[in-house]
């Protein structure tokens, strides 16, 4: 299964969506200064920028394209320069094509100069916010909006607090296991188009389509909504991806793991995800197994393989000819109980 | 139905990768296959099954195959314990 699809990015986003997000998305305090074109200004980039040096004069490499946060630095010293000067220093970046100012800390930002933005078409914005709160929480925000992203063909599900992601070739019932995996009261994320995005360097996060949202076809029956029929508890907005299950038919010329040591992994815009490759056949039932999948990585994560518990018992009774300090008796393993005792009803 | 008699031969014994390797070729052949040790019969085509023999290095294990491609399936496998699983 190829899943390696080449990321999407977003090119830009304009500055009164930008103003519109951080304010009712985000509860952030953010007052317009100014009255200018927002939708014409766009940003590129998720980084952000304090423009201390271009204010000095240094504008070789004045990354001007990203949101321009005034702080205490900035306003002081503009403040400490004589007024000529201060003008000239501020006009001097005002004829770059700057996308926002945002005066952060309760900064105010000089009548004069604020006209000077609003010729150039800059939209000024304040916050009452530290520059550090405010920036970390801009910088997520604008991470977010730029993260690689991708849809991709398959059922998201959170299975136990465990996002897993079914995948395999159209028509082989990822659905159906969708559909059994809710009855059974795990929530659906998505099914058919799964929208996953890059938080961050390894953290995938995935969502249905705006549009989609909760829908499924189930073959046969044709479109239901799962929100309507089973309730906000069968839905999840957003999971985080931690597994992938592969869904084939079986085939008897493949291997299949038998021990679950061999560990396979797919690259998901490049991040390393675990892979289960689970064939399936008929009257194999897929849900329970998905649950024992999700259970099985849980006890993994806190730290207990049972593969490797197996194997150290084996190894143990190898070299001794015991487990756990018992000797046992001749013949096959040994029995796990010494002696029976009567057991009459 | 073909018989073997083969012996382990690498130092860790029959631990669980090399349970592994054995499951995983018996399950390519239709013939059924078993190993026997100290007269217990175990199917060879579970895991835990092998697992469960625990046979250290130097033990001797009777190798039963019964089907339409046992002479490949007891070539194939015999190879692998003479070949100590690959960790001779």
């Amino acid at each position: 299964m190829d899943l390696d699809k080449k990321p999407l990015k977003k090119k830009f986003i304009t500055v009164d969506f930008l103003y519109e997000r951080l304010s009712s998305r985000l509860g952030i305090d953010l007052e317009r200064m100014n009255k200018v074109s927002e939708s014409e200004r766009r940003i590129t980039e998720r980084d952000i920028h304090r423009p201390g040096l271009a204010l000095a004069g240094f504008t070789n490499l004045f990354t001007y394209q990203r949101v321009q946060i005034f702080g205490n630095t900035e306003t002081r010293f503009l403040n400490h320069l004589p007024p000529v000067k201060r003008i000239k220093a501020f006009a001097n970046i005002a004829t770059f094509k700057v996308p926002c100012i945002v005066v952060t800390d309760k900064n105010k930002l000089e009548p004069k100069l604020l006209a000077l933005a609003t010729a150039a078409g800059i939209p000024v914005f304040r916050t009452t916010l530290t520059t550090t709160k405010f920036i970390y929480l801009i910088s997520d925000f604008l991470d977010d909006q730029f993260a690689p992203h991708q849809t991709y063909h398959g059922s998201m599900l959170d299975v136990y607090g465990i996002g897993m992601l079914f995948v395999g070739r159209s028509g082989i019932g990822k659905s159906e296991i969708a559909l059994d995996l809710i009855e059974r009261g795990h929530r659906l994320v998505a099914d058919d188009a799964v929208v996953i995005t890059r938080k961050g360097e390894s953290v995938l996060m995935a969502a249905g389509t705006d549009l989609v949202k909760h829908f499924m076809e189930i073959r046969g029956l044709g479109i239901i909504n799962i929100e309507a029929m089973f309730g906000v508890r069968a839905i999840r907005f957003q999971k985080r991806v931690e597994l992938i299950v592969e869904l084939m038919e079986w085939d008897g010329t493949q291997e299949y793991t038998r021990t679950g040591f061999e560990r396979d992994t797919a690259l998901l815009l490049g991040v390393e995800i675990p892979v289960v490759k689970l064939p399936i056949f008929p009257g194999k039932n897929v849900t329970v197994i998905a649950e024992v999948i999700a259970l099985n990585y849980l006890l993994k994560h806190y730290g207990y393989d049972a593969a490797e518990e197996l194997d150290k018992r084996i190894k143990q009774k190898i070299a001794t000819g015991a487990v756990g300090g018992k000797a046992s008796p001749n013949g096959l393993s040994g029995r796990a109980i010494e002696y029976f005792e009567h057991d009459f009803e | 139905m073909i018989v073997k008699e083969v012996t382990i031969r690498n130092k860790a014994g029959l631990h669980t990768r090399p349970a592994a390797q054995i499951v995983k070729a018996a399950s390519k052949f239709k013939a059924d296959f078993f190993i026997e040790k100290d007269g217990a019969e175990i199917n060879a085509k579970s895991i835990i099954g092998v697992m469960t023999l625990a046979a250290p290095k130097g033990t001797k294990l009777k190798l039963r195959f019964n089907g339409t491609d046992e002479k490949d399936a007891a070539a194939v496998i015999t190879k692998l314990f003479d070949d100590g699983f690959g960790e001779v």
